[in-house]
């Protein structure tokens, strides 16, 4: 019940954005990022109720990360909208970001992921894979509003807006990259370690995750050693994505693995 | 070698003085310290590495025949995409990346040592922790040794010529819908026959640490044991998984059922690779040339020791490279802040 409010409050929050982007003023709508974080609040206490009836994180299934992520990212464009002082967190991210969520909310409520509440199997119960996932995912709700940024990039003419909107690109994915190395390859590696004795077995999970990192490690390394602006860093900053995005959905029903739980 | 020549290449095979060794060297060092290397090394090792996920790695050649064209399967023999991440084709290029980045921070240090600089060292911390890494895997690639034991409550094993484990109990919880929640190995260890563990519970994500060796609670499995009769009248043991030839049909014991509190043994029955049919007999049925005289089963549990040298750098340089991350963040913050 909770998450189908928070899926009402989202496409809410939408309307409200898609309003003001129409509106062409470039002038960030005062309400939506607020309808965000309850939003995400209602998405938490879905997890926390979860939790409370599997006894352990609700994080082990489709349905949990699909709801988490979705929660993660309205949280990250509450605090950015909070924080973020610069124009560059423009109406268009805000609503990019926003769809992107409510994508992810409207697939958690698909027959892709069912929501029958089942207890993790033993291999999943295990601290390192709450820190794993949740900072995995945490790590990529920046990297969504990088992919917004970079895509609003490379579709701006302005100079000064194009100038904005890279930087966002850098400072999301410069956040985002610390949170993401730690959760998706470190403690995903002590997790398989704890669990099977293996720190790393070339899984196709495992090695999509690396080829991220990679991308976004490239990224960095074009964008802050190379000064690197413009076309050639956003549309490494979207390929990324597309990475980040195969490494969750499409290893899972692509390619088959140790990572293959539902 | 032209004067068109890519600058490594030149300073390389071009004939050069006797001070031409150095120039050498510095041309070597100049390559490896580029980022742009770096970047196109990390495409590369991209490239391959998502080629590698479309090919499952490690099965049998005979897999790979049967679900590949002849063309297909050609290919993936010859760039070794059987067992990709151990082939000549992906650890080449990312050798060259450990050289390009051991030559990058080394060059970073030298720098900031000759300009006095003190900060962002962050980068640097990753860039060794990472290097620890590709050291660690590399140990771990060589030296790596496992070991499997399926054991029955009171059976012991030596997990190494010091340490033996004893299994005093194994236990398999369900939820209430049935589904696995744990599975519970208690053991004692003796070390040269001395006791040194009186009791310890291996679980799933809860290993039992010795010095230098890890016991992983691995699998389980409920074993069918079948004692049967033969035809000279003799008597005989099986074991779930084994089986017996007659005709062209193999005869496979697959599993235990108990149905009516009597437990059946069930035989898959292969043609070649084709399943043909199941069959299950109890005490009294005859299955081939045997006759059965009694089904049993007992839970046994499945152990892994895991002796892994390269653990030891991996939980370093992860420190580090965590430690690295954290400072280039802070950092960089203050930067901006400034």
């Amino acid at each position: 019940m909770t998450a189908t409010i928070a899926l009402a409050l989202i496409c809410l929050a939408v309307v409200l954005q898609a309003a003001f982007l129409l509106r062409r003023e470039n002038r960030r709508d005062p309400l939506s990022h607020w309808i965000l974080l309850v939003a995400a609040l209602l998405l938490f206490a879905t997890l926390v109720d979860r939790s409370i009836r599997i006894d352990f994180a609700a994080v082990t299934n489709t349905y949990e990360s699909l709801v988490f992520f979705s929660a993660t990212i309205c949280a990250v464009l509450f605090l950015l909208r909070m924080l973020h002082a610069t124009r560059a967190l423009s109406p268009f991210v805000l609503f990019g970001a926003t769809i992107i969520c409510l994508v992810l909310l409207a697939l958690s409520s698909s027959p892709l992921a069912p929501r029958d509440i089942q207890p993790p199997i033993p291999a999943l119960r295990s601290f390192w894979l709450v820190l794993h996932v949740t900072l995995s995912f945490v790590g990529e709700a920046f990297f969504v509003v990088s992919f917004v940024a970079a895509i609003g990039s490379l579709s701006t003419r302005r100079e000064e807006r194009r100038a904005d909107l890279d930087r966002l690109v850098a400072t999301s994915i410069g956040i985002g990259y610390p949170i993401f190395t730690a959760g998706a390859l470190i403690f995903g590696a002590v997790w398989a370690q704890t669990a099977w004795g293996a720190w790393w077995s070339w899984d196709p999970k495992e090695t999509w995750a690396l080829i991220t990192w990679l991308l976004y490690t490239a990224y960095l390394h074009t964008r802050l050693v190379k000064k690197m602006r413009g076309r050639t860093s956003a549309i490494l900053a979207i390929v990324g994505f597309a990475a980040t995005v195969f490494t969750f959905f499409g290893v899972n029903y692509l390619l088959t693995g140790l990572h293959s739980y539902g | 070698m032209n004067r068109t020549s890519p600058p490594i290449l030149h300073a390389l095979f071009a004939r050069r003085r006797p001070w031409g060794i150095v120039r050498r060297v510095k041309a070597i060092y100049r390559f490896f310290k580029s980022v742009r290397l770096a970047i196109v090394l990390i495409l590369i090792i991209i490239a391959l590495a998502l080629l590698a996920t479309l090919v499952p790695q490690g099965r049998p050649d005979e897999w790979y025949q049967g679900h590949y064209s002849a063309v297909v399967y050609r290919l993936i023999k010859l760039f070794s995409f059987e067992g990709f991440f151990s082939s000549v084709y992906f650890l080449v290029p990312v050798l060259l990346f450990a050289v390009n980045l051991a030559v990058c921070t080394v060059d970073r240090l030298v720098v900031r040592a000759r300009n006095h600089a003190r900060r962002r060292f962050g980068p640097d911390l990753v860039h060794i922790g990472l290097l620890v890494l590709i050291a660690g895997g590399i140990v771990t690639a060589a030296t790596r040794q496992e070991k499997t034991w399926q054991l029955s409550e009171g059976e012991e094993a030596a997990i190494s010529p010091r340490y033996s484990l004893h299994l005093q109990s194994f236990q398999y919880l369900q939820y209430d819908n049935g589904s696995p929640k744990d599975w519970i190995s208690t053991v004692s260890i003796a070390r040269d026959g001395a006791p040194e563990i009186a009791s310890y519970p291996i679980e799933v994500n809860h290993p039992l640490r010795l010095s230098g060796i890890t016991v992983y609670q691995s699998s389980w499995e409920n074993q069918g044991i079948l004692d049967v009769t033969q035809q000279d009248g003799s008597g005989t043991t099986a074991t779930t998984g084994e089986g017996f030839q007659e005709g062209d049909s193999f005869w496979y014991f697959a599993d235990v059922q108990r149905i009516n509190g009597v437990w059946r043994a069930v035989f898959d029955q292969y043609k070649g690779d084709v399943r043909a049919s199941t069959r299950m007999v109890g005490p009294g049925d005859a299955i081939g040339p045997f006759t059965v005289k009694r089904v049993s089963a007992r839970m046994v549990t499945g152990l892994k020791a895991v002796q892994d040298p390269g653990y030891v750098p991996f939980l370093v340089a992860l420190a580090m490279i965590l430690v690295g991350l954290g400072l280039t963040f802070i950092q960089k913050r203050g930067d901006t802040a400034a």
